[in-house]
């Protein structure tokens, strides 16, 4: 079949769904490839390009549509192209199914089939075709590099002969796969880098960038996001309230605000007030990539850069990842090509539209005449759902205080009852013996306390030896019979000479034994 | 020399004891922690030799002489896989020469009695002071040994409580000689290793030993010294039919335990001595060996009594079926794994000693450990028949104990094992102590080798071990049997590696 891209009618969009890379890769597939002329231009791949890859170039947009019988697309179709679009022909683009409910009826009507990139599901198999997260990644990274643009300091701190540079402060709110990028970014820069997120189930993965999380004081079931399909959901009023306690909390220290937090087909959720900006040192950037969705945070106006009078910079770009059009394009188009593989599976140029399929029924919103829209849930669960567990991080300093205080005190009582115990024990025994007993009591008492002490320290591997060494020791019942021997009854030196022979074997057995094993205990 | 002179060689001498154990805590200051313990040794013979009242010194060094020749025959033959059944025969000398001390303590307080008699004066009568005994005249009390005269001086409240101190060391003695002797002949194989028990079980022990309480009771009455007898022959029965009681499979315990006997019997000894060199080397000797016992219950998730009263308690219900089958796989099969392996855990366990397959072992691992493999040792706690057993045998056979892990720092790496390899060893690598309730070793931490990629089990044959639970490790689907003694088994295996 003929898979065709025309450029990119969108304003300011600079981004090609096809790549000569991914042309050639789909012509293994068995498919032709068309492409407009000039449609890579702006992402860096001309004419001469696609043509080496032998991809047939059309001069208009309109000759395009009639030849392709895959349209493969960035942007959603604006009106002109949605008149384009034919019966039988297969649209892929971005394309909110919410946003552009009529659109999706149109296209349903005229009986072609719209795969929408916002809907492949995030399960494993379909990540290689997940365009919401390359653009993210994409966004995540850009965002940095955009606040460090209008940022005046290093991100990295450095002690120079011209002075004491502190390293910047860097918030990164909502660590999906732009939150985490942005996170990655950041701490390669060398910014002290905080995150924060909904779902305390991330914060492995923060730390694992090199950024703090973030921990609220704050006791509730919070919504697995595994439940979502890995995305946010929305949170209880308490919640917030306690996010944005501890985001004013911050606001003051820190030089970047990167805002990444959006929830699937709903309004950006509110997250930096006003008063958070106002309280921002002068100098410091704020980038919300949640500007298209009305932006984290209010002060944000989509598609401009601006300056605050406090002198805050607050960006609300909403282009980003059009802004590295290369990087993305090529991201793109291997998300579109691994789809089209799918939708080939025999490698012979027909698309067999599998609706049974998980990733392509739950892509396609318009097929065979009708609104897909919403899939039925998958089969496979997009994440599996982590198992609830109280997780030790979150307790808050105080709780962990008092947990220590607790174990402490518990401690505490096992051991003076033992203690008491054990002197009632003693105090009782010094009330009948007499006094020579007593002198030899307290000996004993202490020895045996002091045997406690040192045997716990003992090496587990060291069992053996230690029995034999302890055995060889307890031999010193020698000296019993040493001071009997020489009595003037002969039964008793009798039994005492039996006694000391005894006695010197296991001196001699154990102490050479165990020697002969420590020896034998040799480091790599 | 002076009485003052000895007790300061016995302080020097216990501060050398208490050292000599501490040293224990690492492999490297063992080395010189052994040698204090030897030192103090010499300090406390030396001392007691050259102190007062001490006759034939002579004798006594000859006595030690041949002592020193036999143990030093015993210590340089044995065989490290013996080591076990070495402890145990070591401890019931003590035990005996307890018994033997002690003995000699209540026939010297009958012959002062005697002289007591003969001077017209009764023994351990109070002086007009209320405190001190009236004495013998001064000529006669120094003709006495010097023990003579200790007990010459007592009043008879201190002659009870001396012979209560050594009624206790008698008895502890003798079941430590009888129970040590027992555990050497199981350990040895001499004596079947099953738990078996006379008609009447445990209602026997308890018998005998209120019998014992009954005649400690009547000699401390008086009765005479022929109920101390009697006492000893209860006491050994008792430790006959304890021992004989206990499975193989609980040896480490018992072995400790009779450890901690050996010592309670010198402390109890020491005071009727009035010995304080006694009392501490056999309080440190008791603790340490209560301490292993404690260890080796919690290593196999049993108190101390249930292992005391002898074999496993009866499963709560019925216990899981195992299902699927053994698979046996050949030599080739477990080299071509062990080639394609980078990370290898070995798991040993008595039967590698019992094959004597240490050695093969150890040189499988240089063999792997010089292809740059991850070699290490996984040791339970209870592997083997003494505490650390394992931990000797590996040493022996030269395996550097850096690479010897404990069950806590090895456990969790198993899912990132490619492959195990047990040797010998059973129910500290069952599954059913954690999955089934019912299994009689639930709860019993153990070495969860199953979660490695590959698992292979040398062993002779199918059944169980001595504890005689199935085990479903055997039958997991990458379970792999290589049926064979573990010393030739390895030795086919070692010319495959490449």
């Amino acid at each position: 079949m003929k898979i065709g891209t025309p450029k990119e009618i969108y304003a300011g969009e600079r981004r090609v769904a096809m790549t000569p890379d991914s042309a050639q890769a789909l012509k293994k597939l068995g498919h032709e490839c068309v492409i407009e002329t000039g449609a890579g231009l702006e992402a860096g791949f001309d004419d001469a390009a696609y043509k080496a890859a032998g991809v047939t170039v059309v001069k208009t947009a309109a000759a395009l549509w009639k030849a392709a019988d895959v349209v493969a697309k960035v942007r959603a179709p604006n009106d002109a192209e949605m008149k384009r679009l034919r019966k039988d022909q297969t649209l892929i683009s971005f394309f909110s199914p919410v946003a552009d409910e009529d659109k999706m009826g149109q296209a349903a009507t005229k009986g072609a089939t719209v795969v929408a990139m916002e809907m492949i599901p995030r399960i494993s198999r379909a990540q290689k075709m997940d365009a919401l997260s390359s653009m993210a990644n994409i966004a995540g990274y850009r965002s940095v590099i955009e606040a460090g643009n209008n940022f005046g300091r290093f991100f990295t701190g450095q002690i120079t002969a011209a002075g004491k540079v502190p390293p910047a402060k860097v918030l990164v709110v909502g660590a999906g796969v732009a939150g985490l990028a942005a996170i990655g970014t950041s701490t390669s820069l060398g910014a002290i880098t905080y995150a924060f997120d909904v779902r305390p189930e991330v914060a492995e993965q923060v730390e694992s960038m090199g950024a703090e999380f973030v921990y609220l004081d704050f006791e509730e079931e919070q919504t697995d996001g595994a439940a979502t399909g890995g995305y946010a959901a929305v949170s209880s009023p308490e919640f917030r309230e306690a996010q944005l306690a501890k985001f004013r909390e911050l606001a003051p220290d820190i030089d970047i605000v990167i805002t990444t937090a959006l929830i699937p087909n709903r309004e950006a959720p509110e997250l930096w007030t006003e008063d958070m900006v106002a309280a921002m040192k002068p100098g410091s950037v704020i980038v919300d990539l949640a500007a298209e969705k009305g932006g984290n945070c209010k002060l944000t106006v989509a598609d401009e850069k601006i300056v605050t009078e406090n002198g805050v910079t607050i960006i609300g770009y909403t282009d980003f990842p059009s802004r590295m059009a290369t990087q993305s394009s090529t991201l793109y188009a291997t998300n579109i090509r691994h789809l089209m593989t799918d939708l080939t599976p025999e490698k012979d140029g027909v698309v067999d539209h599998n609706m049974e399929d998980d990733v392509i029924r739950g892509a396609t919103i318009a097929h065979a005449g009708d609104v897909t829209f919403p899939p039925p849930p998958p089969k496979v669960a997009a994440i599996a759902a982590a198992p609830k567990k109280e997780a030790p991080k979150e307790l808050s300093a105080e709780e962990k205080r008092a947990n220590e205080a607790a174990a402490f005190k518990s401690e505490t009582k096992q051991q003076v009852t033992l203690l008491a115990v054990g002197a009632v024990l003693v105090l009782a025994v010094g009330l009948v013996a007499p006094a020579s007993f007593m002198q030899h009591f307290v000996v004993f008492v202490l020895s045996v306390f002091i045997g406690f002490q040192v045997i716990w320290g003992v090496a587990h591997s060291l069992h053996t030896p230690l029995m034999a060494v302890t055995n060889a020791i307890s031999s010193i019942i020698i000296l019993g019979a040493l001071i009997q021997i020489g009595s003037s009854s002969t039964l008793i030196t009798l039994l005492a000479a039996l006694g000391t022979f005894m006695a010197a074997v296991n001196i001699f057995g154990g102490f050479l034994v165990t020697r002969r094993m420590l020896a034998m205990f040799q480091k790599s | 020399m002076e009485f003052g002179f000895t007790i300061a060689a016995y302080a020097v001498a216990a501060v050398l004891f208490i050292l000599s154990l501490g040293g224990l805590s690492g492999q490297e200051s063992a080395k010189r922690a052994v040698w204090y313990g030897i030192v103090g040794m010499a300090i406390a013979v030396i001392a007691t030799l050259t102190g007062p009242g001490q006759g034939l010194w002579f004798a006594s060094l000859v006595l030690i002489a041949g002592g020193a020749a036999v143990g030093y025959q015993l210590a340089t033959k044995v065989q490290m896989t013996q080591m076990p059944e070495l402890v145990a025969i070591m401890h019931s000398l003590v035990g005996l020469a307890a018994v033997f001390v002690g003995f000699n303590a209540d026939i010297m307080i009958n012959d002062i009695s005697a002289i007591y008699a003969q001077q017209g004066q009764v023994l351990g009568v109070l002086a007009a002071d209320g405190y001190s005994a009236i004495g013998l005249p001064k000529e006669i009390h120094k003709g006495l040994s010097s023990f003579g005269q200790l007990i010459a001086k007592k009043t008879s409240v201190e002659i009870t409580i001396l012979q209560v101190e050594l009624v206790l060391g008698i008895w502890i003695g003798a079941v430590t000689f009888t129970g040590s002797i027992i555990a050497y002949g199981k350990l040895a194989g001499r004596v079947d290793s099953v738990a078996k028990k006379l008609p009447g079980g445990h209602f026997l022990n308890a018998g005998a030993a209120v019998l014992s309480v009954v005649f400690a009771a009547m000699y401390l009455a008086g009765s005479g010294s022929f109920t101390l007898v009697l006492l000893t022959v209860l006491a050994l029965f008792i430790g006959y039919h304890l021992i004989m009681g206990i499975g193989g499979a609980d040896m480490p315990v018992v072995v400790s335990m009779l450890n901690s006997y050996s010592g309670w019997a010198a402390a109890a000894i020491g005071f009727s001595l009035g010995n304080d060199l006694l009392i501490v080397v056999g309080a440190l000797v008791g603790s340490s060996g209560a301490i292993l016992s404690y260890i080796m219950c919690k290593a196999m998730n049993r108190s101390f009594v249930s292992v005391i009263l002898g074999g496993f308690g009866g499963p709560a219900g019925e216990q899981m079926a195992v299902e699927g089958e053994q698979i046996a796989i050949e030599a080739d099969g477990v080299a071509a794994a062990l080639n394609d392996a980078d990370s290898v855990v070995i798991i040993p366990g008595y039967g590698m000693a019992v094959a004597q397959a240490q050695q093969g072992v150890a040189e499988l691992t240089r063999k792997l450990r010089a292809k740059g493999k991850n070699v290490r040792f996984a040791i339970h706690p209870v592997a083997g028949r003494l505490p650390g057993h394992m931990n000797v045998l590996l040493a022996e056979a030269k395996v550097p104990y850096d690479i010897v892990m404990e069950m806590d720092e090895i456990n969790d790496d198993f899912p990132d094992t490619d492959v195990a390899i047990v040797i010998g060893s059973n129910d500290i690598v069952n599954p059913a102590a954690q999955d089934d309730p019912n299994s009689p070793i639930a709860g019993m931490p153990v070495l969860e080798c199953w979660k490695a990629k590959q698992v292979f089990v040398s062993k002779r044959g199918q059944g169980t071990g001595y504890s005689g639970i199935e085990n479903p490790l055997f039958f997991k689907e990458n379970t792999r049997m290589f049926y064979g003694d573990a010393k030739a088994s390895i030795d086919k295996l070692m010319p495959l590696i490449d």
